[in-house]
């Protein structure tokens, strides 16, 4: 109870100083704000998918369908993280460049991830038994798992190859004012702890429901 | 390959079941069921419908992992593993099916083949030959009926000369005919082998030297 | 199943030539791949014609027709077993990694025969320039080895779902990107007079770690 007010209070409090407190990068203006948020969405959704697919091969190993629980709440709270980060990249790319989506390299990881997790969590669909959905997409998930360093760093940098974009986006270190930095990793904290809160209410719901059908299931 | 199994002993071959259970979802399907056979012999496993004969069977044969439990097979002394169990046992049940658009022959020679038997040719011959079913080897699956395609399950479990043989339901589809060969089968292989028949029919279970009969009225009976 | 490699080599074996004399007696899936390939073949060059000059474009064009073709083909190797019931003597015939080689293969000697069709018409209906045959086979080769493999895996683990083609277009799509991205960069490449080792090198890399993932995890997709 306490964890999850002071969780909140700490992601409020440090919200209200990301307007209010931090000062603005001179190059993003006003946009700097939603570095505080997408780029901590960004690395979520890399966490994410690490947890799920590390779980994925755990089950594997270990057959214990509460690694299957992680796996698969680690992919659904990891695709809205997912989703929040390619909107606000994009809404930012639009105050900053014009456009709203220019396939650069970050665009596009962040693109395949979300990808790879909808596909994910369409096997998990296609499946109704408890045990062959966790085998079969714990399967995929180890196959995917080979794709990510091809998708995130090979092919961006072959679509640029590709596609010289005139568009400099000078997207690399932002040196940081330290009232910035503070505010950043404090909110980065904040996000992570409350990813993982989710995921432990997921994980939860998951396994009593389990132990829930199979009360009523019948005694063995 | 098949060399190598006709060399084996029959009493060194032991089959166990421990402790095995399985569910489907959140039922069970097959109820908490432990025993051990050894060769030669027939053992006949009973129950009523949906206890979980088939299911006992699939996973006897390393075709399904159970929920909770082992299989265990041992040749020798020494167990084997799971995953070469099917190079030792011979499996026939309705949910074999065979490639519809090969000839009978071609089915068992793809079998013999694949397990690396040294004369296919011949190995596919006599596994027709003992169902009866030599006159109809270049027959496609297709134009067989469901009595032949029993025999030819029969066939492919026999092939490649298992020293255990898993049944499942063998008398069905056979007229009187095909299940007076089969009886004449089991009693020839029965000083060789382990046979396991899972069944509910009287005349069936009267062949076997034991019985182990299942709990429980598994899928069927609601909670 | 007999462990010693002979005999696994036997069982692939066996598995392959098995696939090609189904597919020859029924024959209705290559004859439908071929029907795909050449309609979106013919929907492309209907609408665009002819761009000799558009290197780029043309690469990118080529590798989406057959990435189509992979996309609606080769699934039906695995498919074919379900809907058949024919996985319970499969698997008590041969180990899980030596069917899944077999089918490996049948898959990669698939997609080539669709490209022997699908490739001389793409050049010539296009206006293509000549491709520097060298390096245009290698790419084609180690790109569909590449297709091959992630379709496999892919199309073994959508068999056992509920879904079917728009499933398995989804799920794969992800697994072959990295493989369409270097095969269009490398084809580009060699009609522009450069090289194209690091996409070859790129490719046999894809194929390679994805193929040892692949094979580790086959022995876990049938246990049931």
């Amino acid at each position: 109870m306490i964890g999850r007010a002071l969780l909140f209070a700490w992601i409020a409090g440090w919200t209200i100083a990301a307007f209010a407190w931090a000062p603005l990068v001179p190059v993003l203006g006003e946009t700097t704000r939603v570095l505080y948020f997408h780029i901590p969405a960004a690395w979520i959704t890399v966490l994410a998918l690490g947890w799920s697919m590390v779980h994925s091969l755990l089950y594997l190993r270990r057959r214990r369908l509460e690694h299957d629980d992680h796996a698969a709440g680690a992919a659904e709270i990891g695709i809205l993280f997912c989703i929040a980060a390619t909107a606000s990249g994009s809404l930012w790319a639009k105050a900053m460049w014009g456009s709203y989506w220019n396939w650069d390299p970050r665009e596009t990881s962040i693109f395949f991830l979300l990808l790879i997790y909808a596909a994910y969590l369409a096997v998990r669909s296609a499946i109704d038994q408890d045990e062959r959905r966790a085998r079969l997409s714990a399967i995929y998930s180890a196959a995917a798992f080979v794709a990510v360093p091809f998708l995130m760093f090979v092919v961006p940098r072959i679509y640029f190859s590709l596609h010289p974009d005139p568009i400099i986006n000078p997207r690399g270190k932002i040196d940081m004012d330290p009232r910035i930095r503070v505010v950043f990793f404090a909110l980065l904290i904040g996000f992570t702890a409350l990813f993982f809160w989710m995921l432990s209410l997921r994980v939860r719901v998951a396994r009593l429901e389990r132990r829930g059908l199979a009360a009523q299931g019948g005694a063995s | 390959m098949s060399a190598t199994a006709a060399m084996v002993s029959p009493e060194s071959v032991v089959l166990e079941a421990r402790e095995v259970l399985h569910r489907y979802g959140p039922r069970v399907g097959l109820e908490r069921v432990s025993f051990r056979a050894a060769a030669p012999g027939v053992v006949a496993i009973r129950g009523a419908n949906g206890s979980g004969k088939s299911t006992l069977l699939r996973i006897l044969a390393g075709l399904l992992r159970p929920t909770e439990g082992e299989t265990a097979l041992a040749v020798d002394g020494a167990e084997t593993k799971r995953s070469d169990r099917s190079r030792w046992i011979g499996y026939a049940a309705p949910d074999l099916a065979f490639y519809s658009e090969l000839t009978a022959a071609e089915n068992l020679r793809f079998a013999a083949e694949s397990r690396g038997m040294e004369r296919p040719d011949e190995a596919v011959r006599q596994a027709l030959e003992r169902v009866h079913l030599e006159s109809r080897g270049d027959d496609r699956v297709t134009a067989l009926s469901s009595g032949m395609v029993q025999r030819l399950r029969l066939a492919f479990a026999l092939l490649h000369r298992p020293p255990v043989l898993l049944m499942d339901e063998p008398g069905s589809f056979l007229d009187e005919e095909g299940r007076g060969a089969w009886v004449g089968l089991v009693q020839a292989q029965r000083r060789e082998r382990l046979i396991v028949i899972a069944t509910n029919e009287e005349r069936e279970w009267t062949l076997a030297d034991e019985s182990v009969e299942l709990r429980g009225r598994g899928l069927g009976r609601p909670a | 199943m007999p462990t010693n490699p002979s005999s696994s080599a036997a069982a692939v074996w066996a598995v392959l030539r098995k696939e090609c004399l189904s597919e020859w007696r029924t024959r209705y899936g290559l004859n439908a791949a071929l029907l795909f390939a050449i309609t979106s073949l013919a929907a492309v060059s209907f609408s665009i014609g002819r761009l000799g000059d558009r290197s780029d474009v043309l690469a990118g064009l080529l590798w989406i027709v057959l990435l189509f073709a992979a996309l609606a083909s080769l699934a039906h190797a695995f498919v074919r077993e379900v809907e058949g019931r024919t996985l319970t003597m499969l698997r008590l015939v041969a180990a899980p990694t030596a069917i899944a080689i077999g089918k490996l293969l049948f898959n990669f000697l698939f997609l080539a025969l669709i490209e022997v069709v699908t490739v001389p018409l793409f050049l010539m209906l296009m206006g293509a320039p000549a491709p520097r045959w060298g390096s245009f086979l290698a790419l084609l080769a180690l790109g569909s080895v590449g297709l091959a493999i992630a379709s496999t895996v892919v199309g073994a683990i959508i068999s056992q779902t509920r879904g079917r083609g728009a499933l398995f277009a989804g799920t794969s799509f992800p697994l072959l990107l990295p493989v369409v991205a270097a095969a269009v960069s490398g084809t580009r490449a060699q009609w522009n007079g450069g090289s194209v080792d690091a996409e070859l090198r790129l490719l046999a890399a894809y194929a390679v770690a994805l193929l040892a993932m692949s094979l580790l995890l086959y022995d876990h997709l049938w246990e049931d």
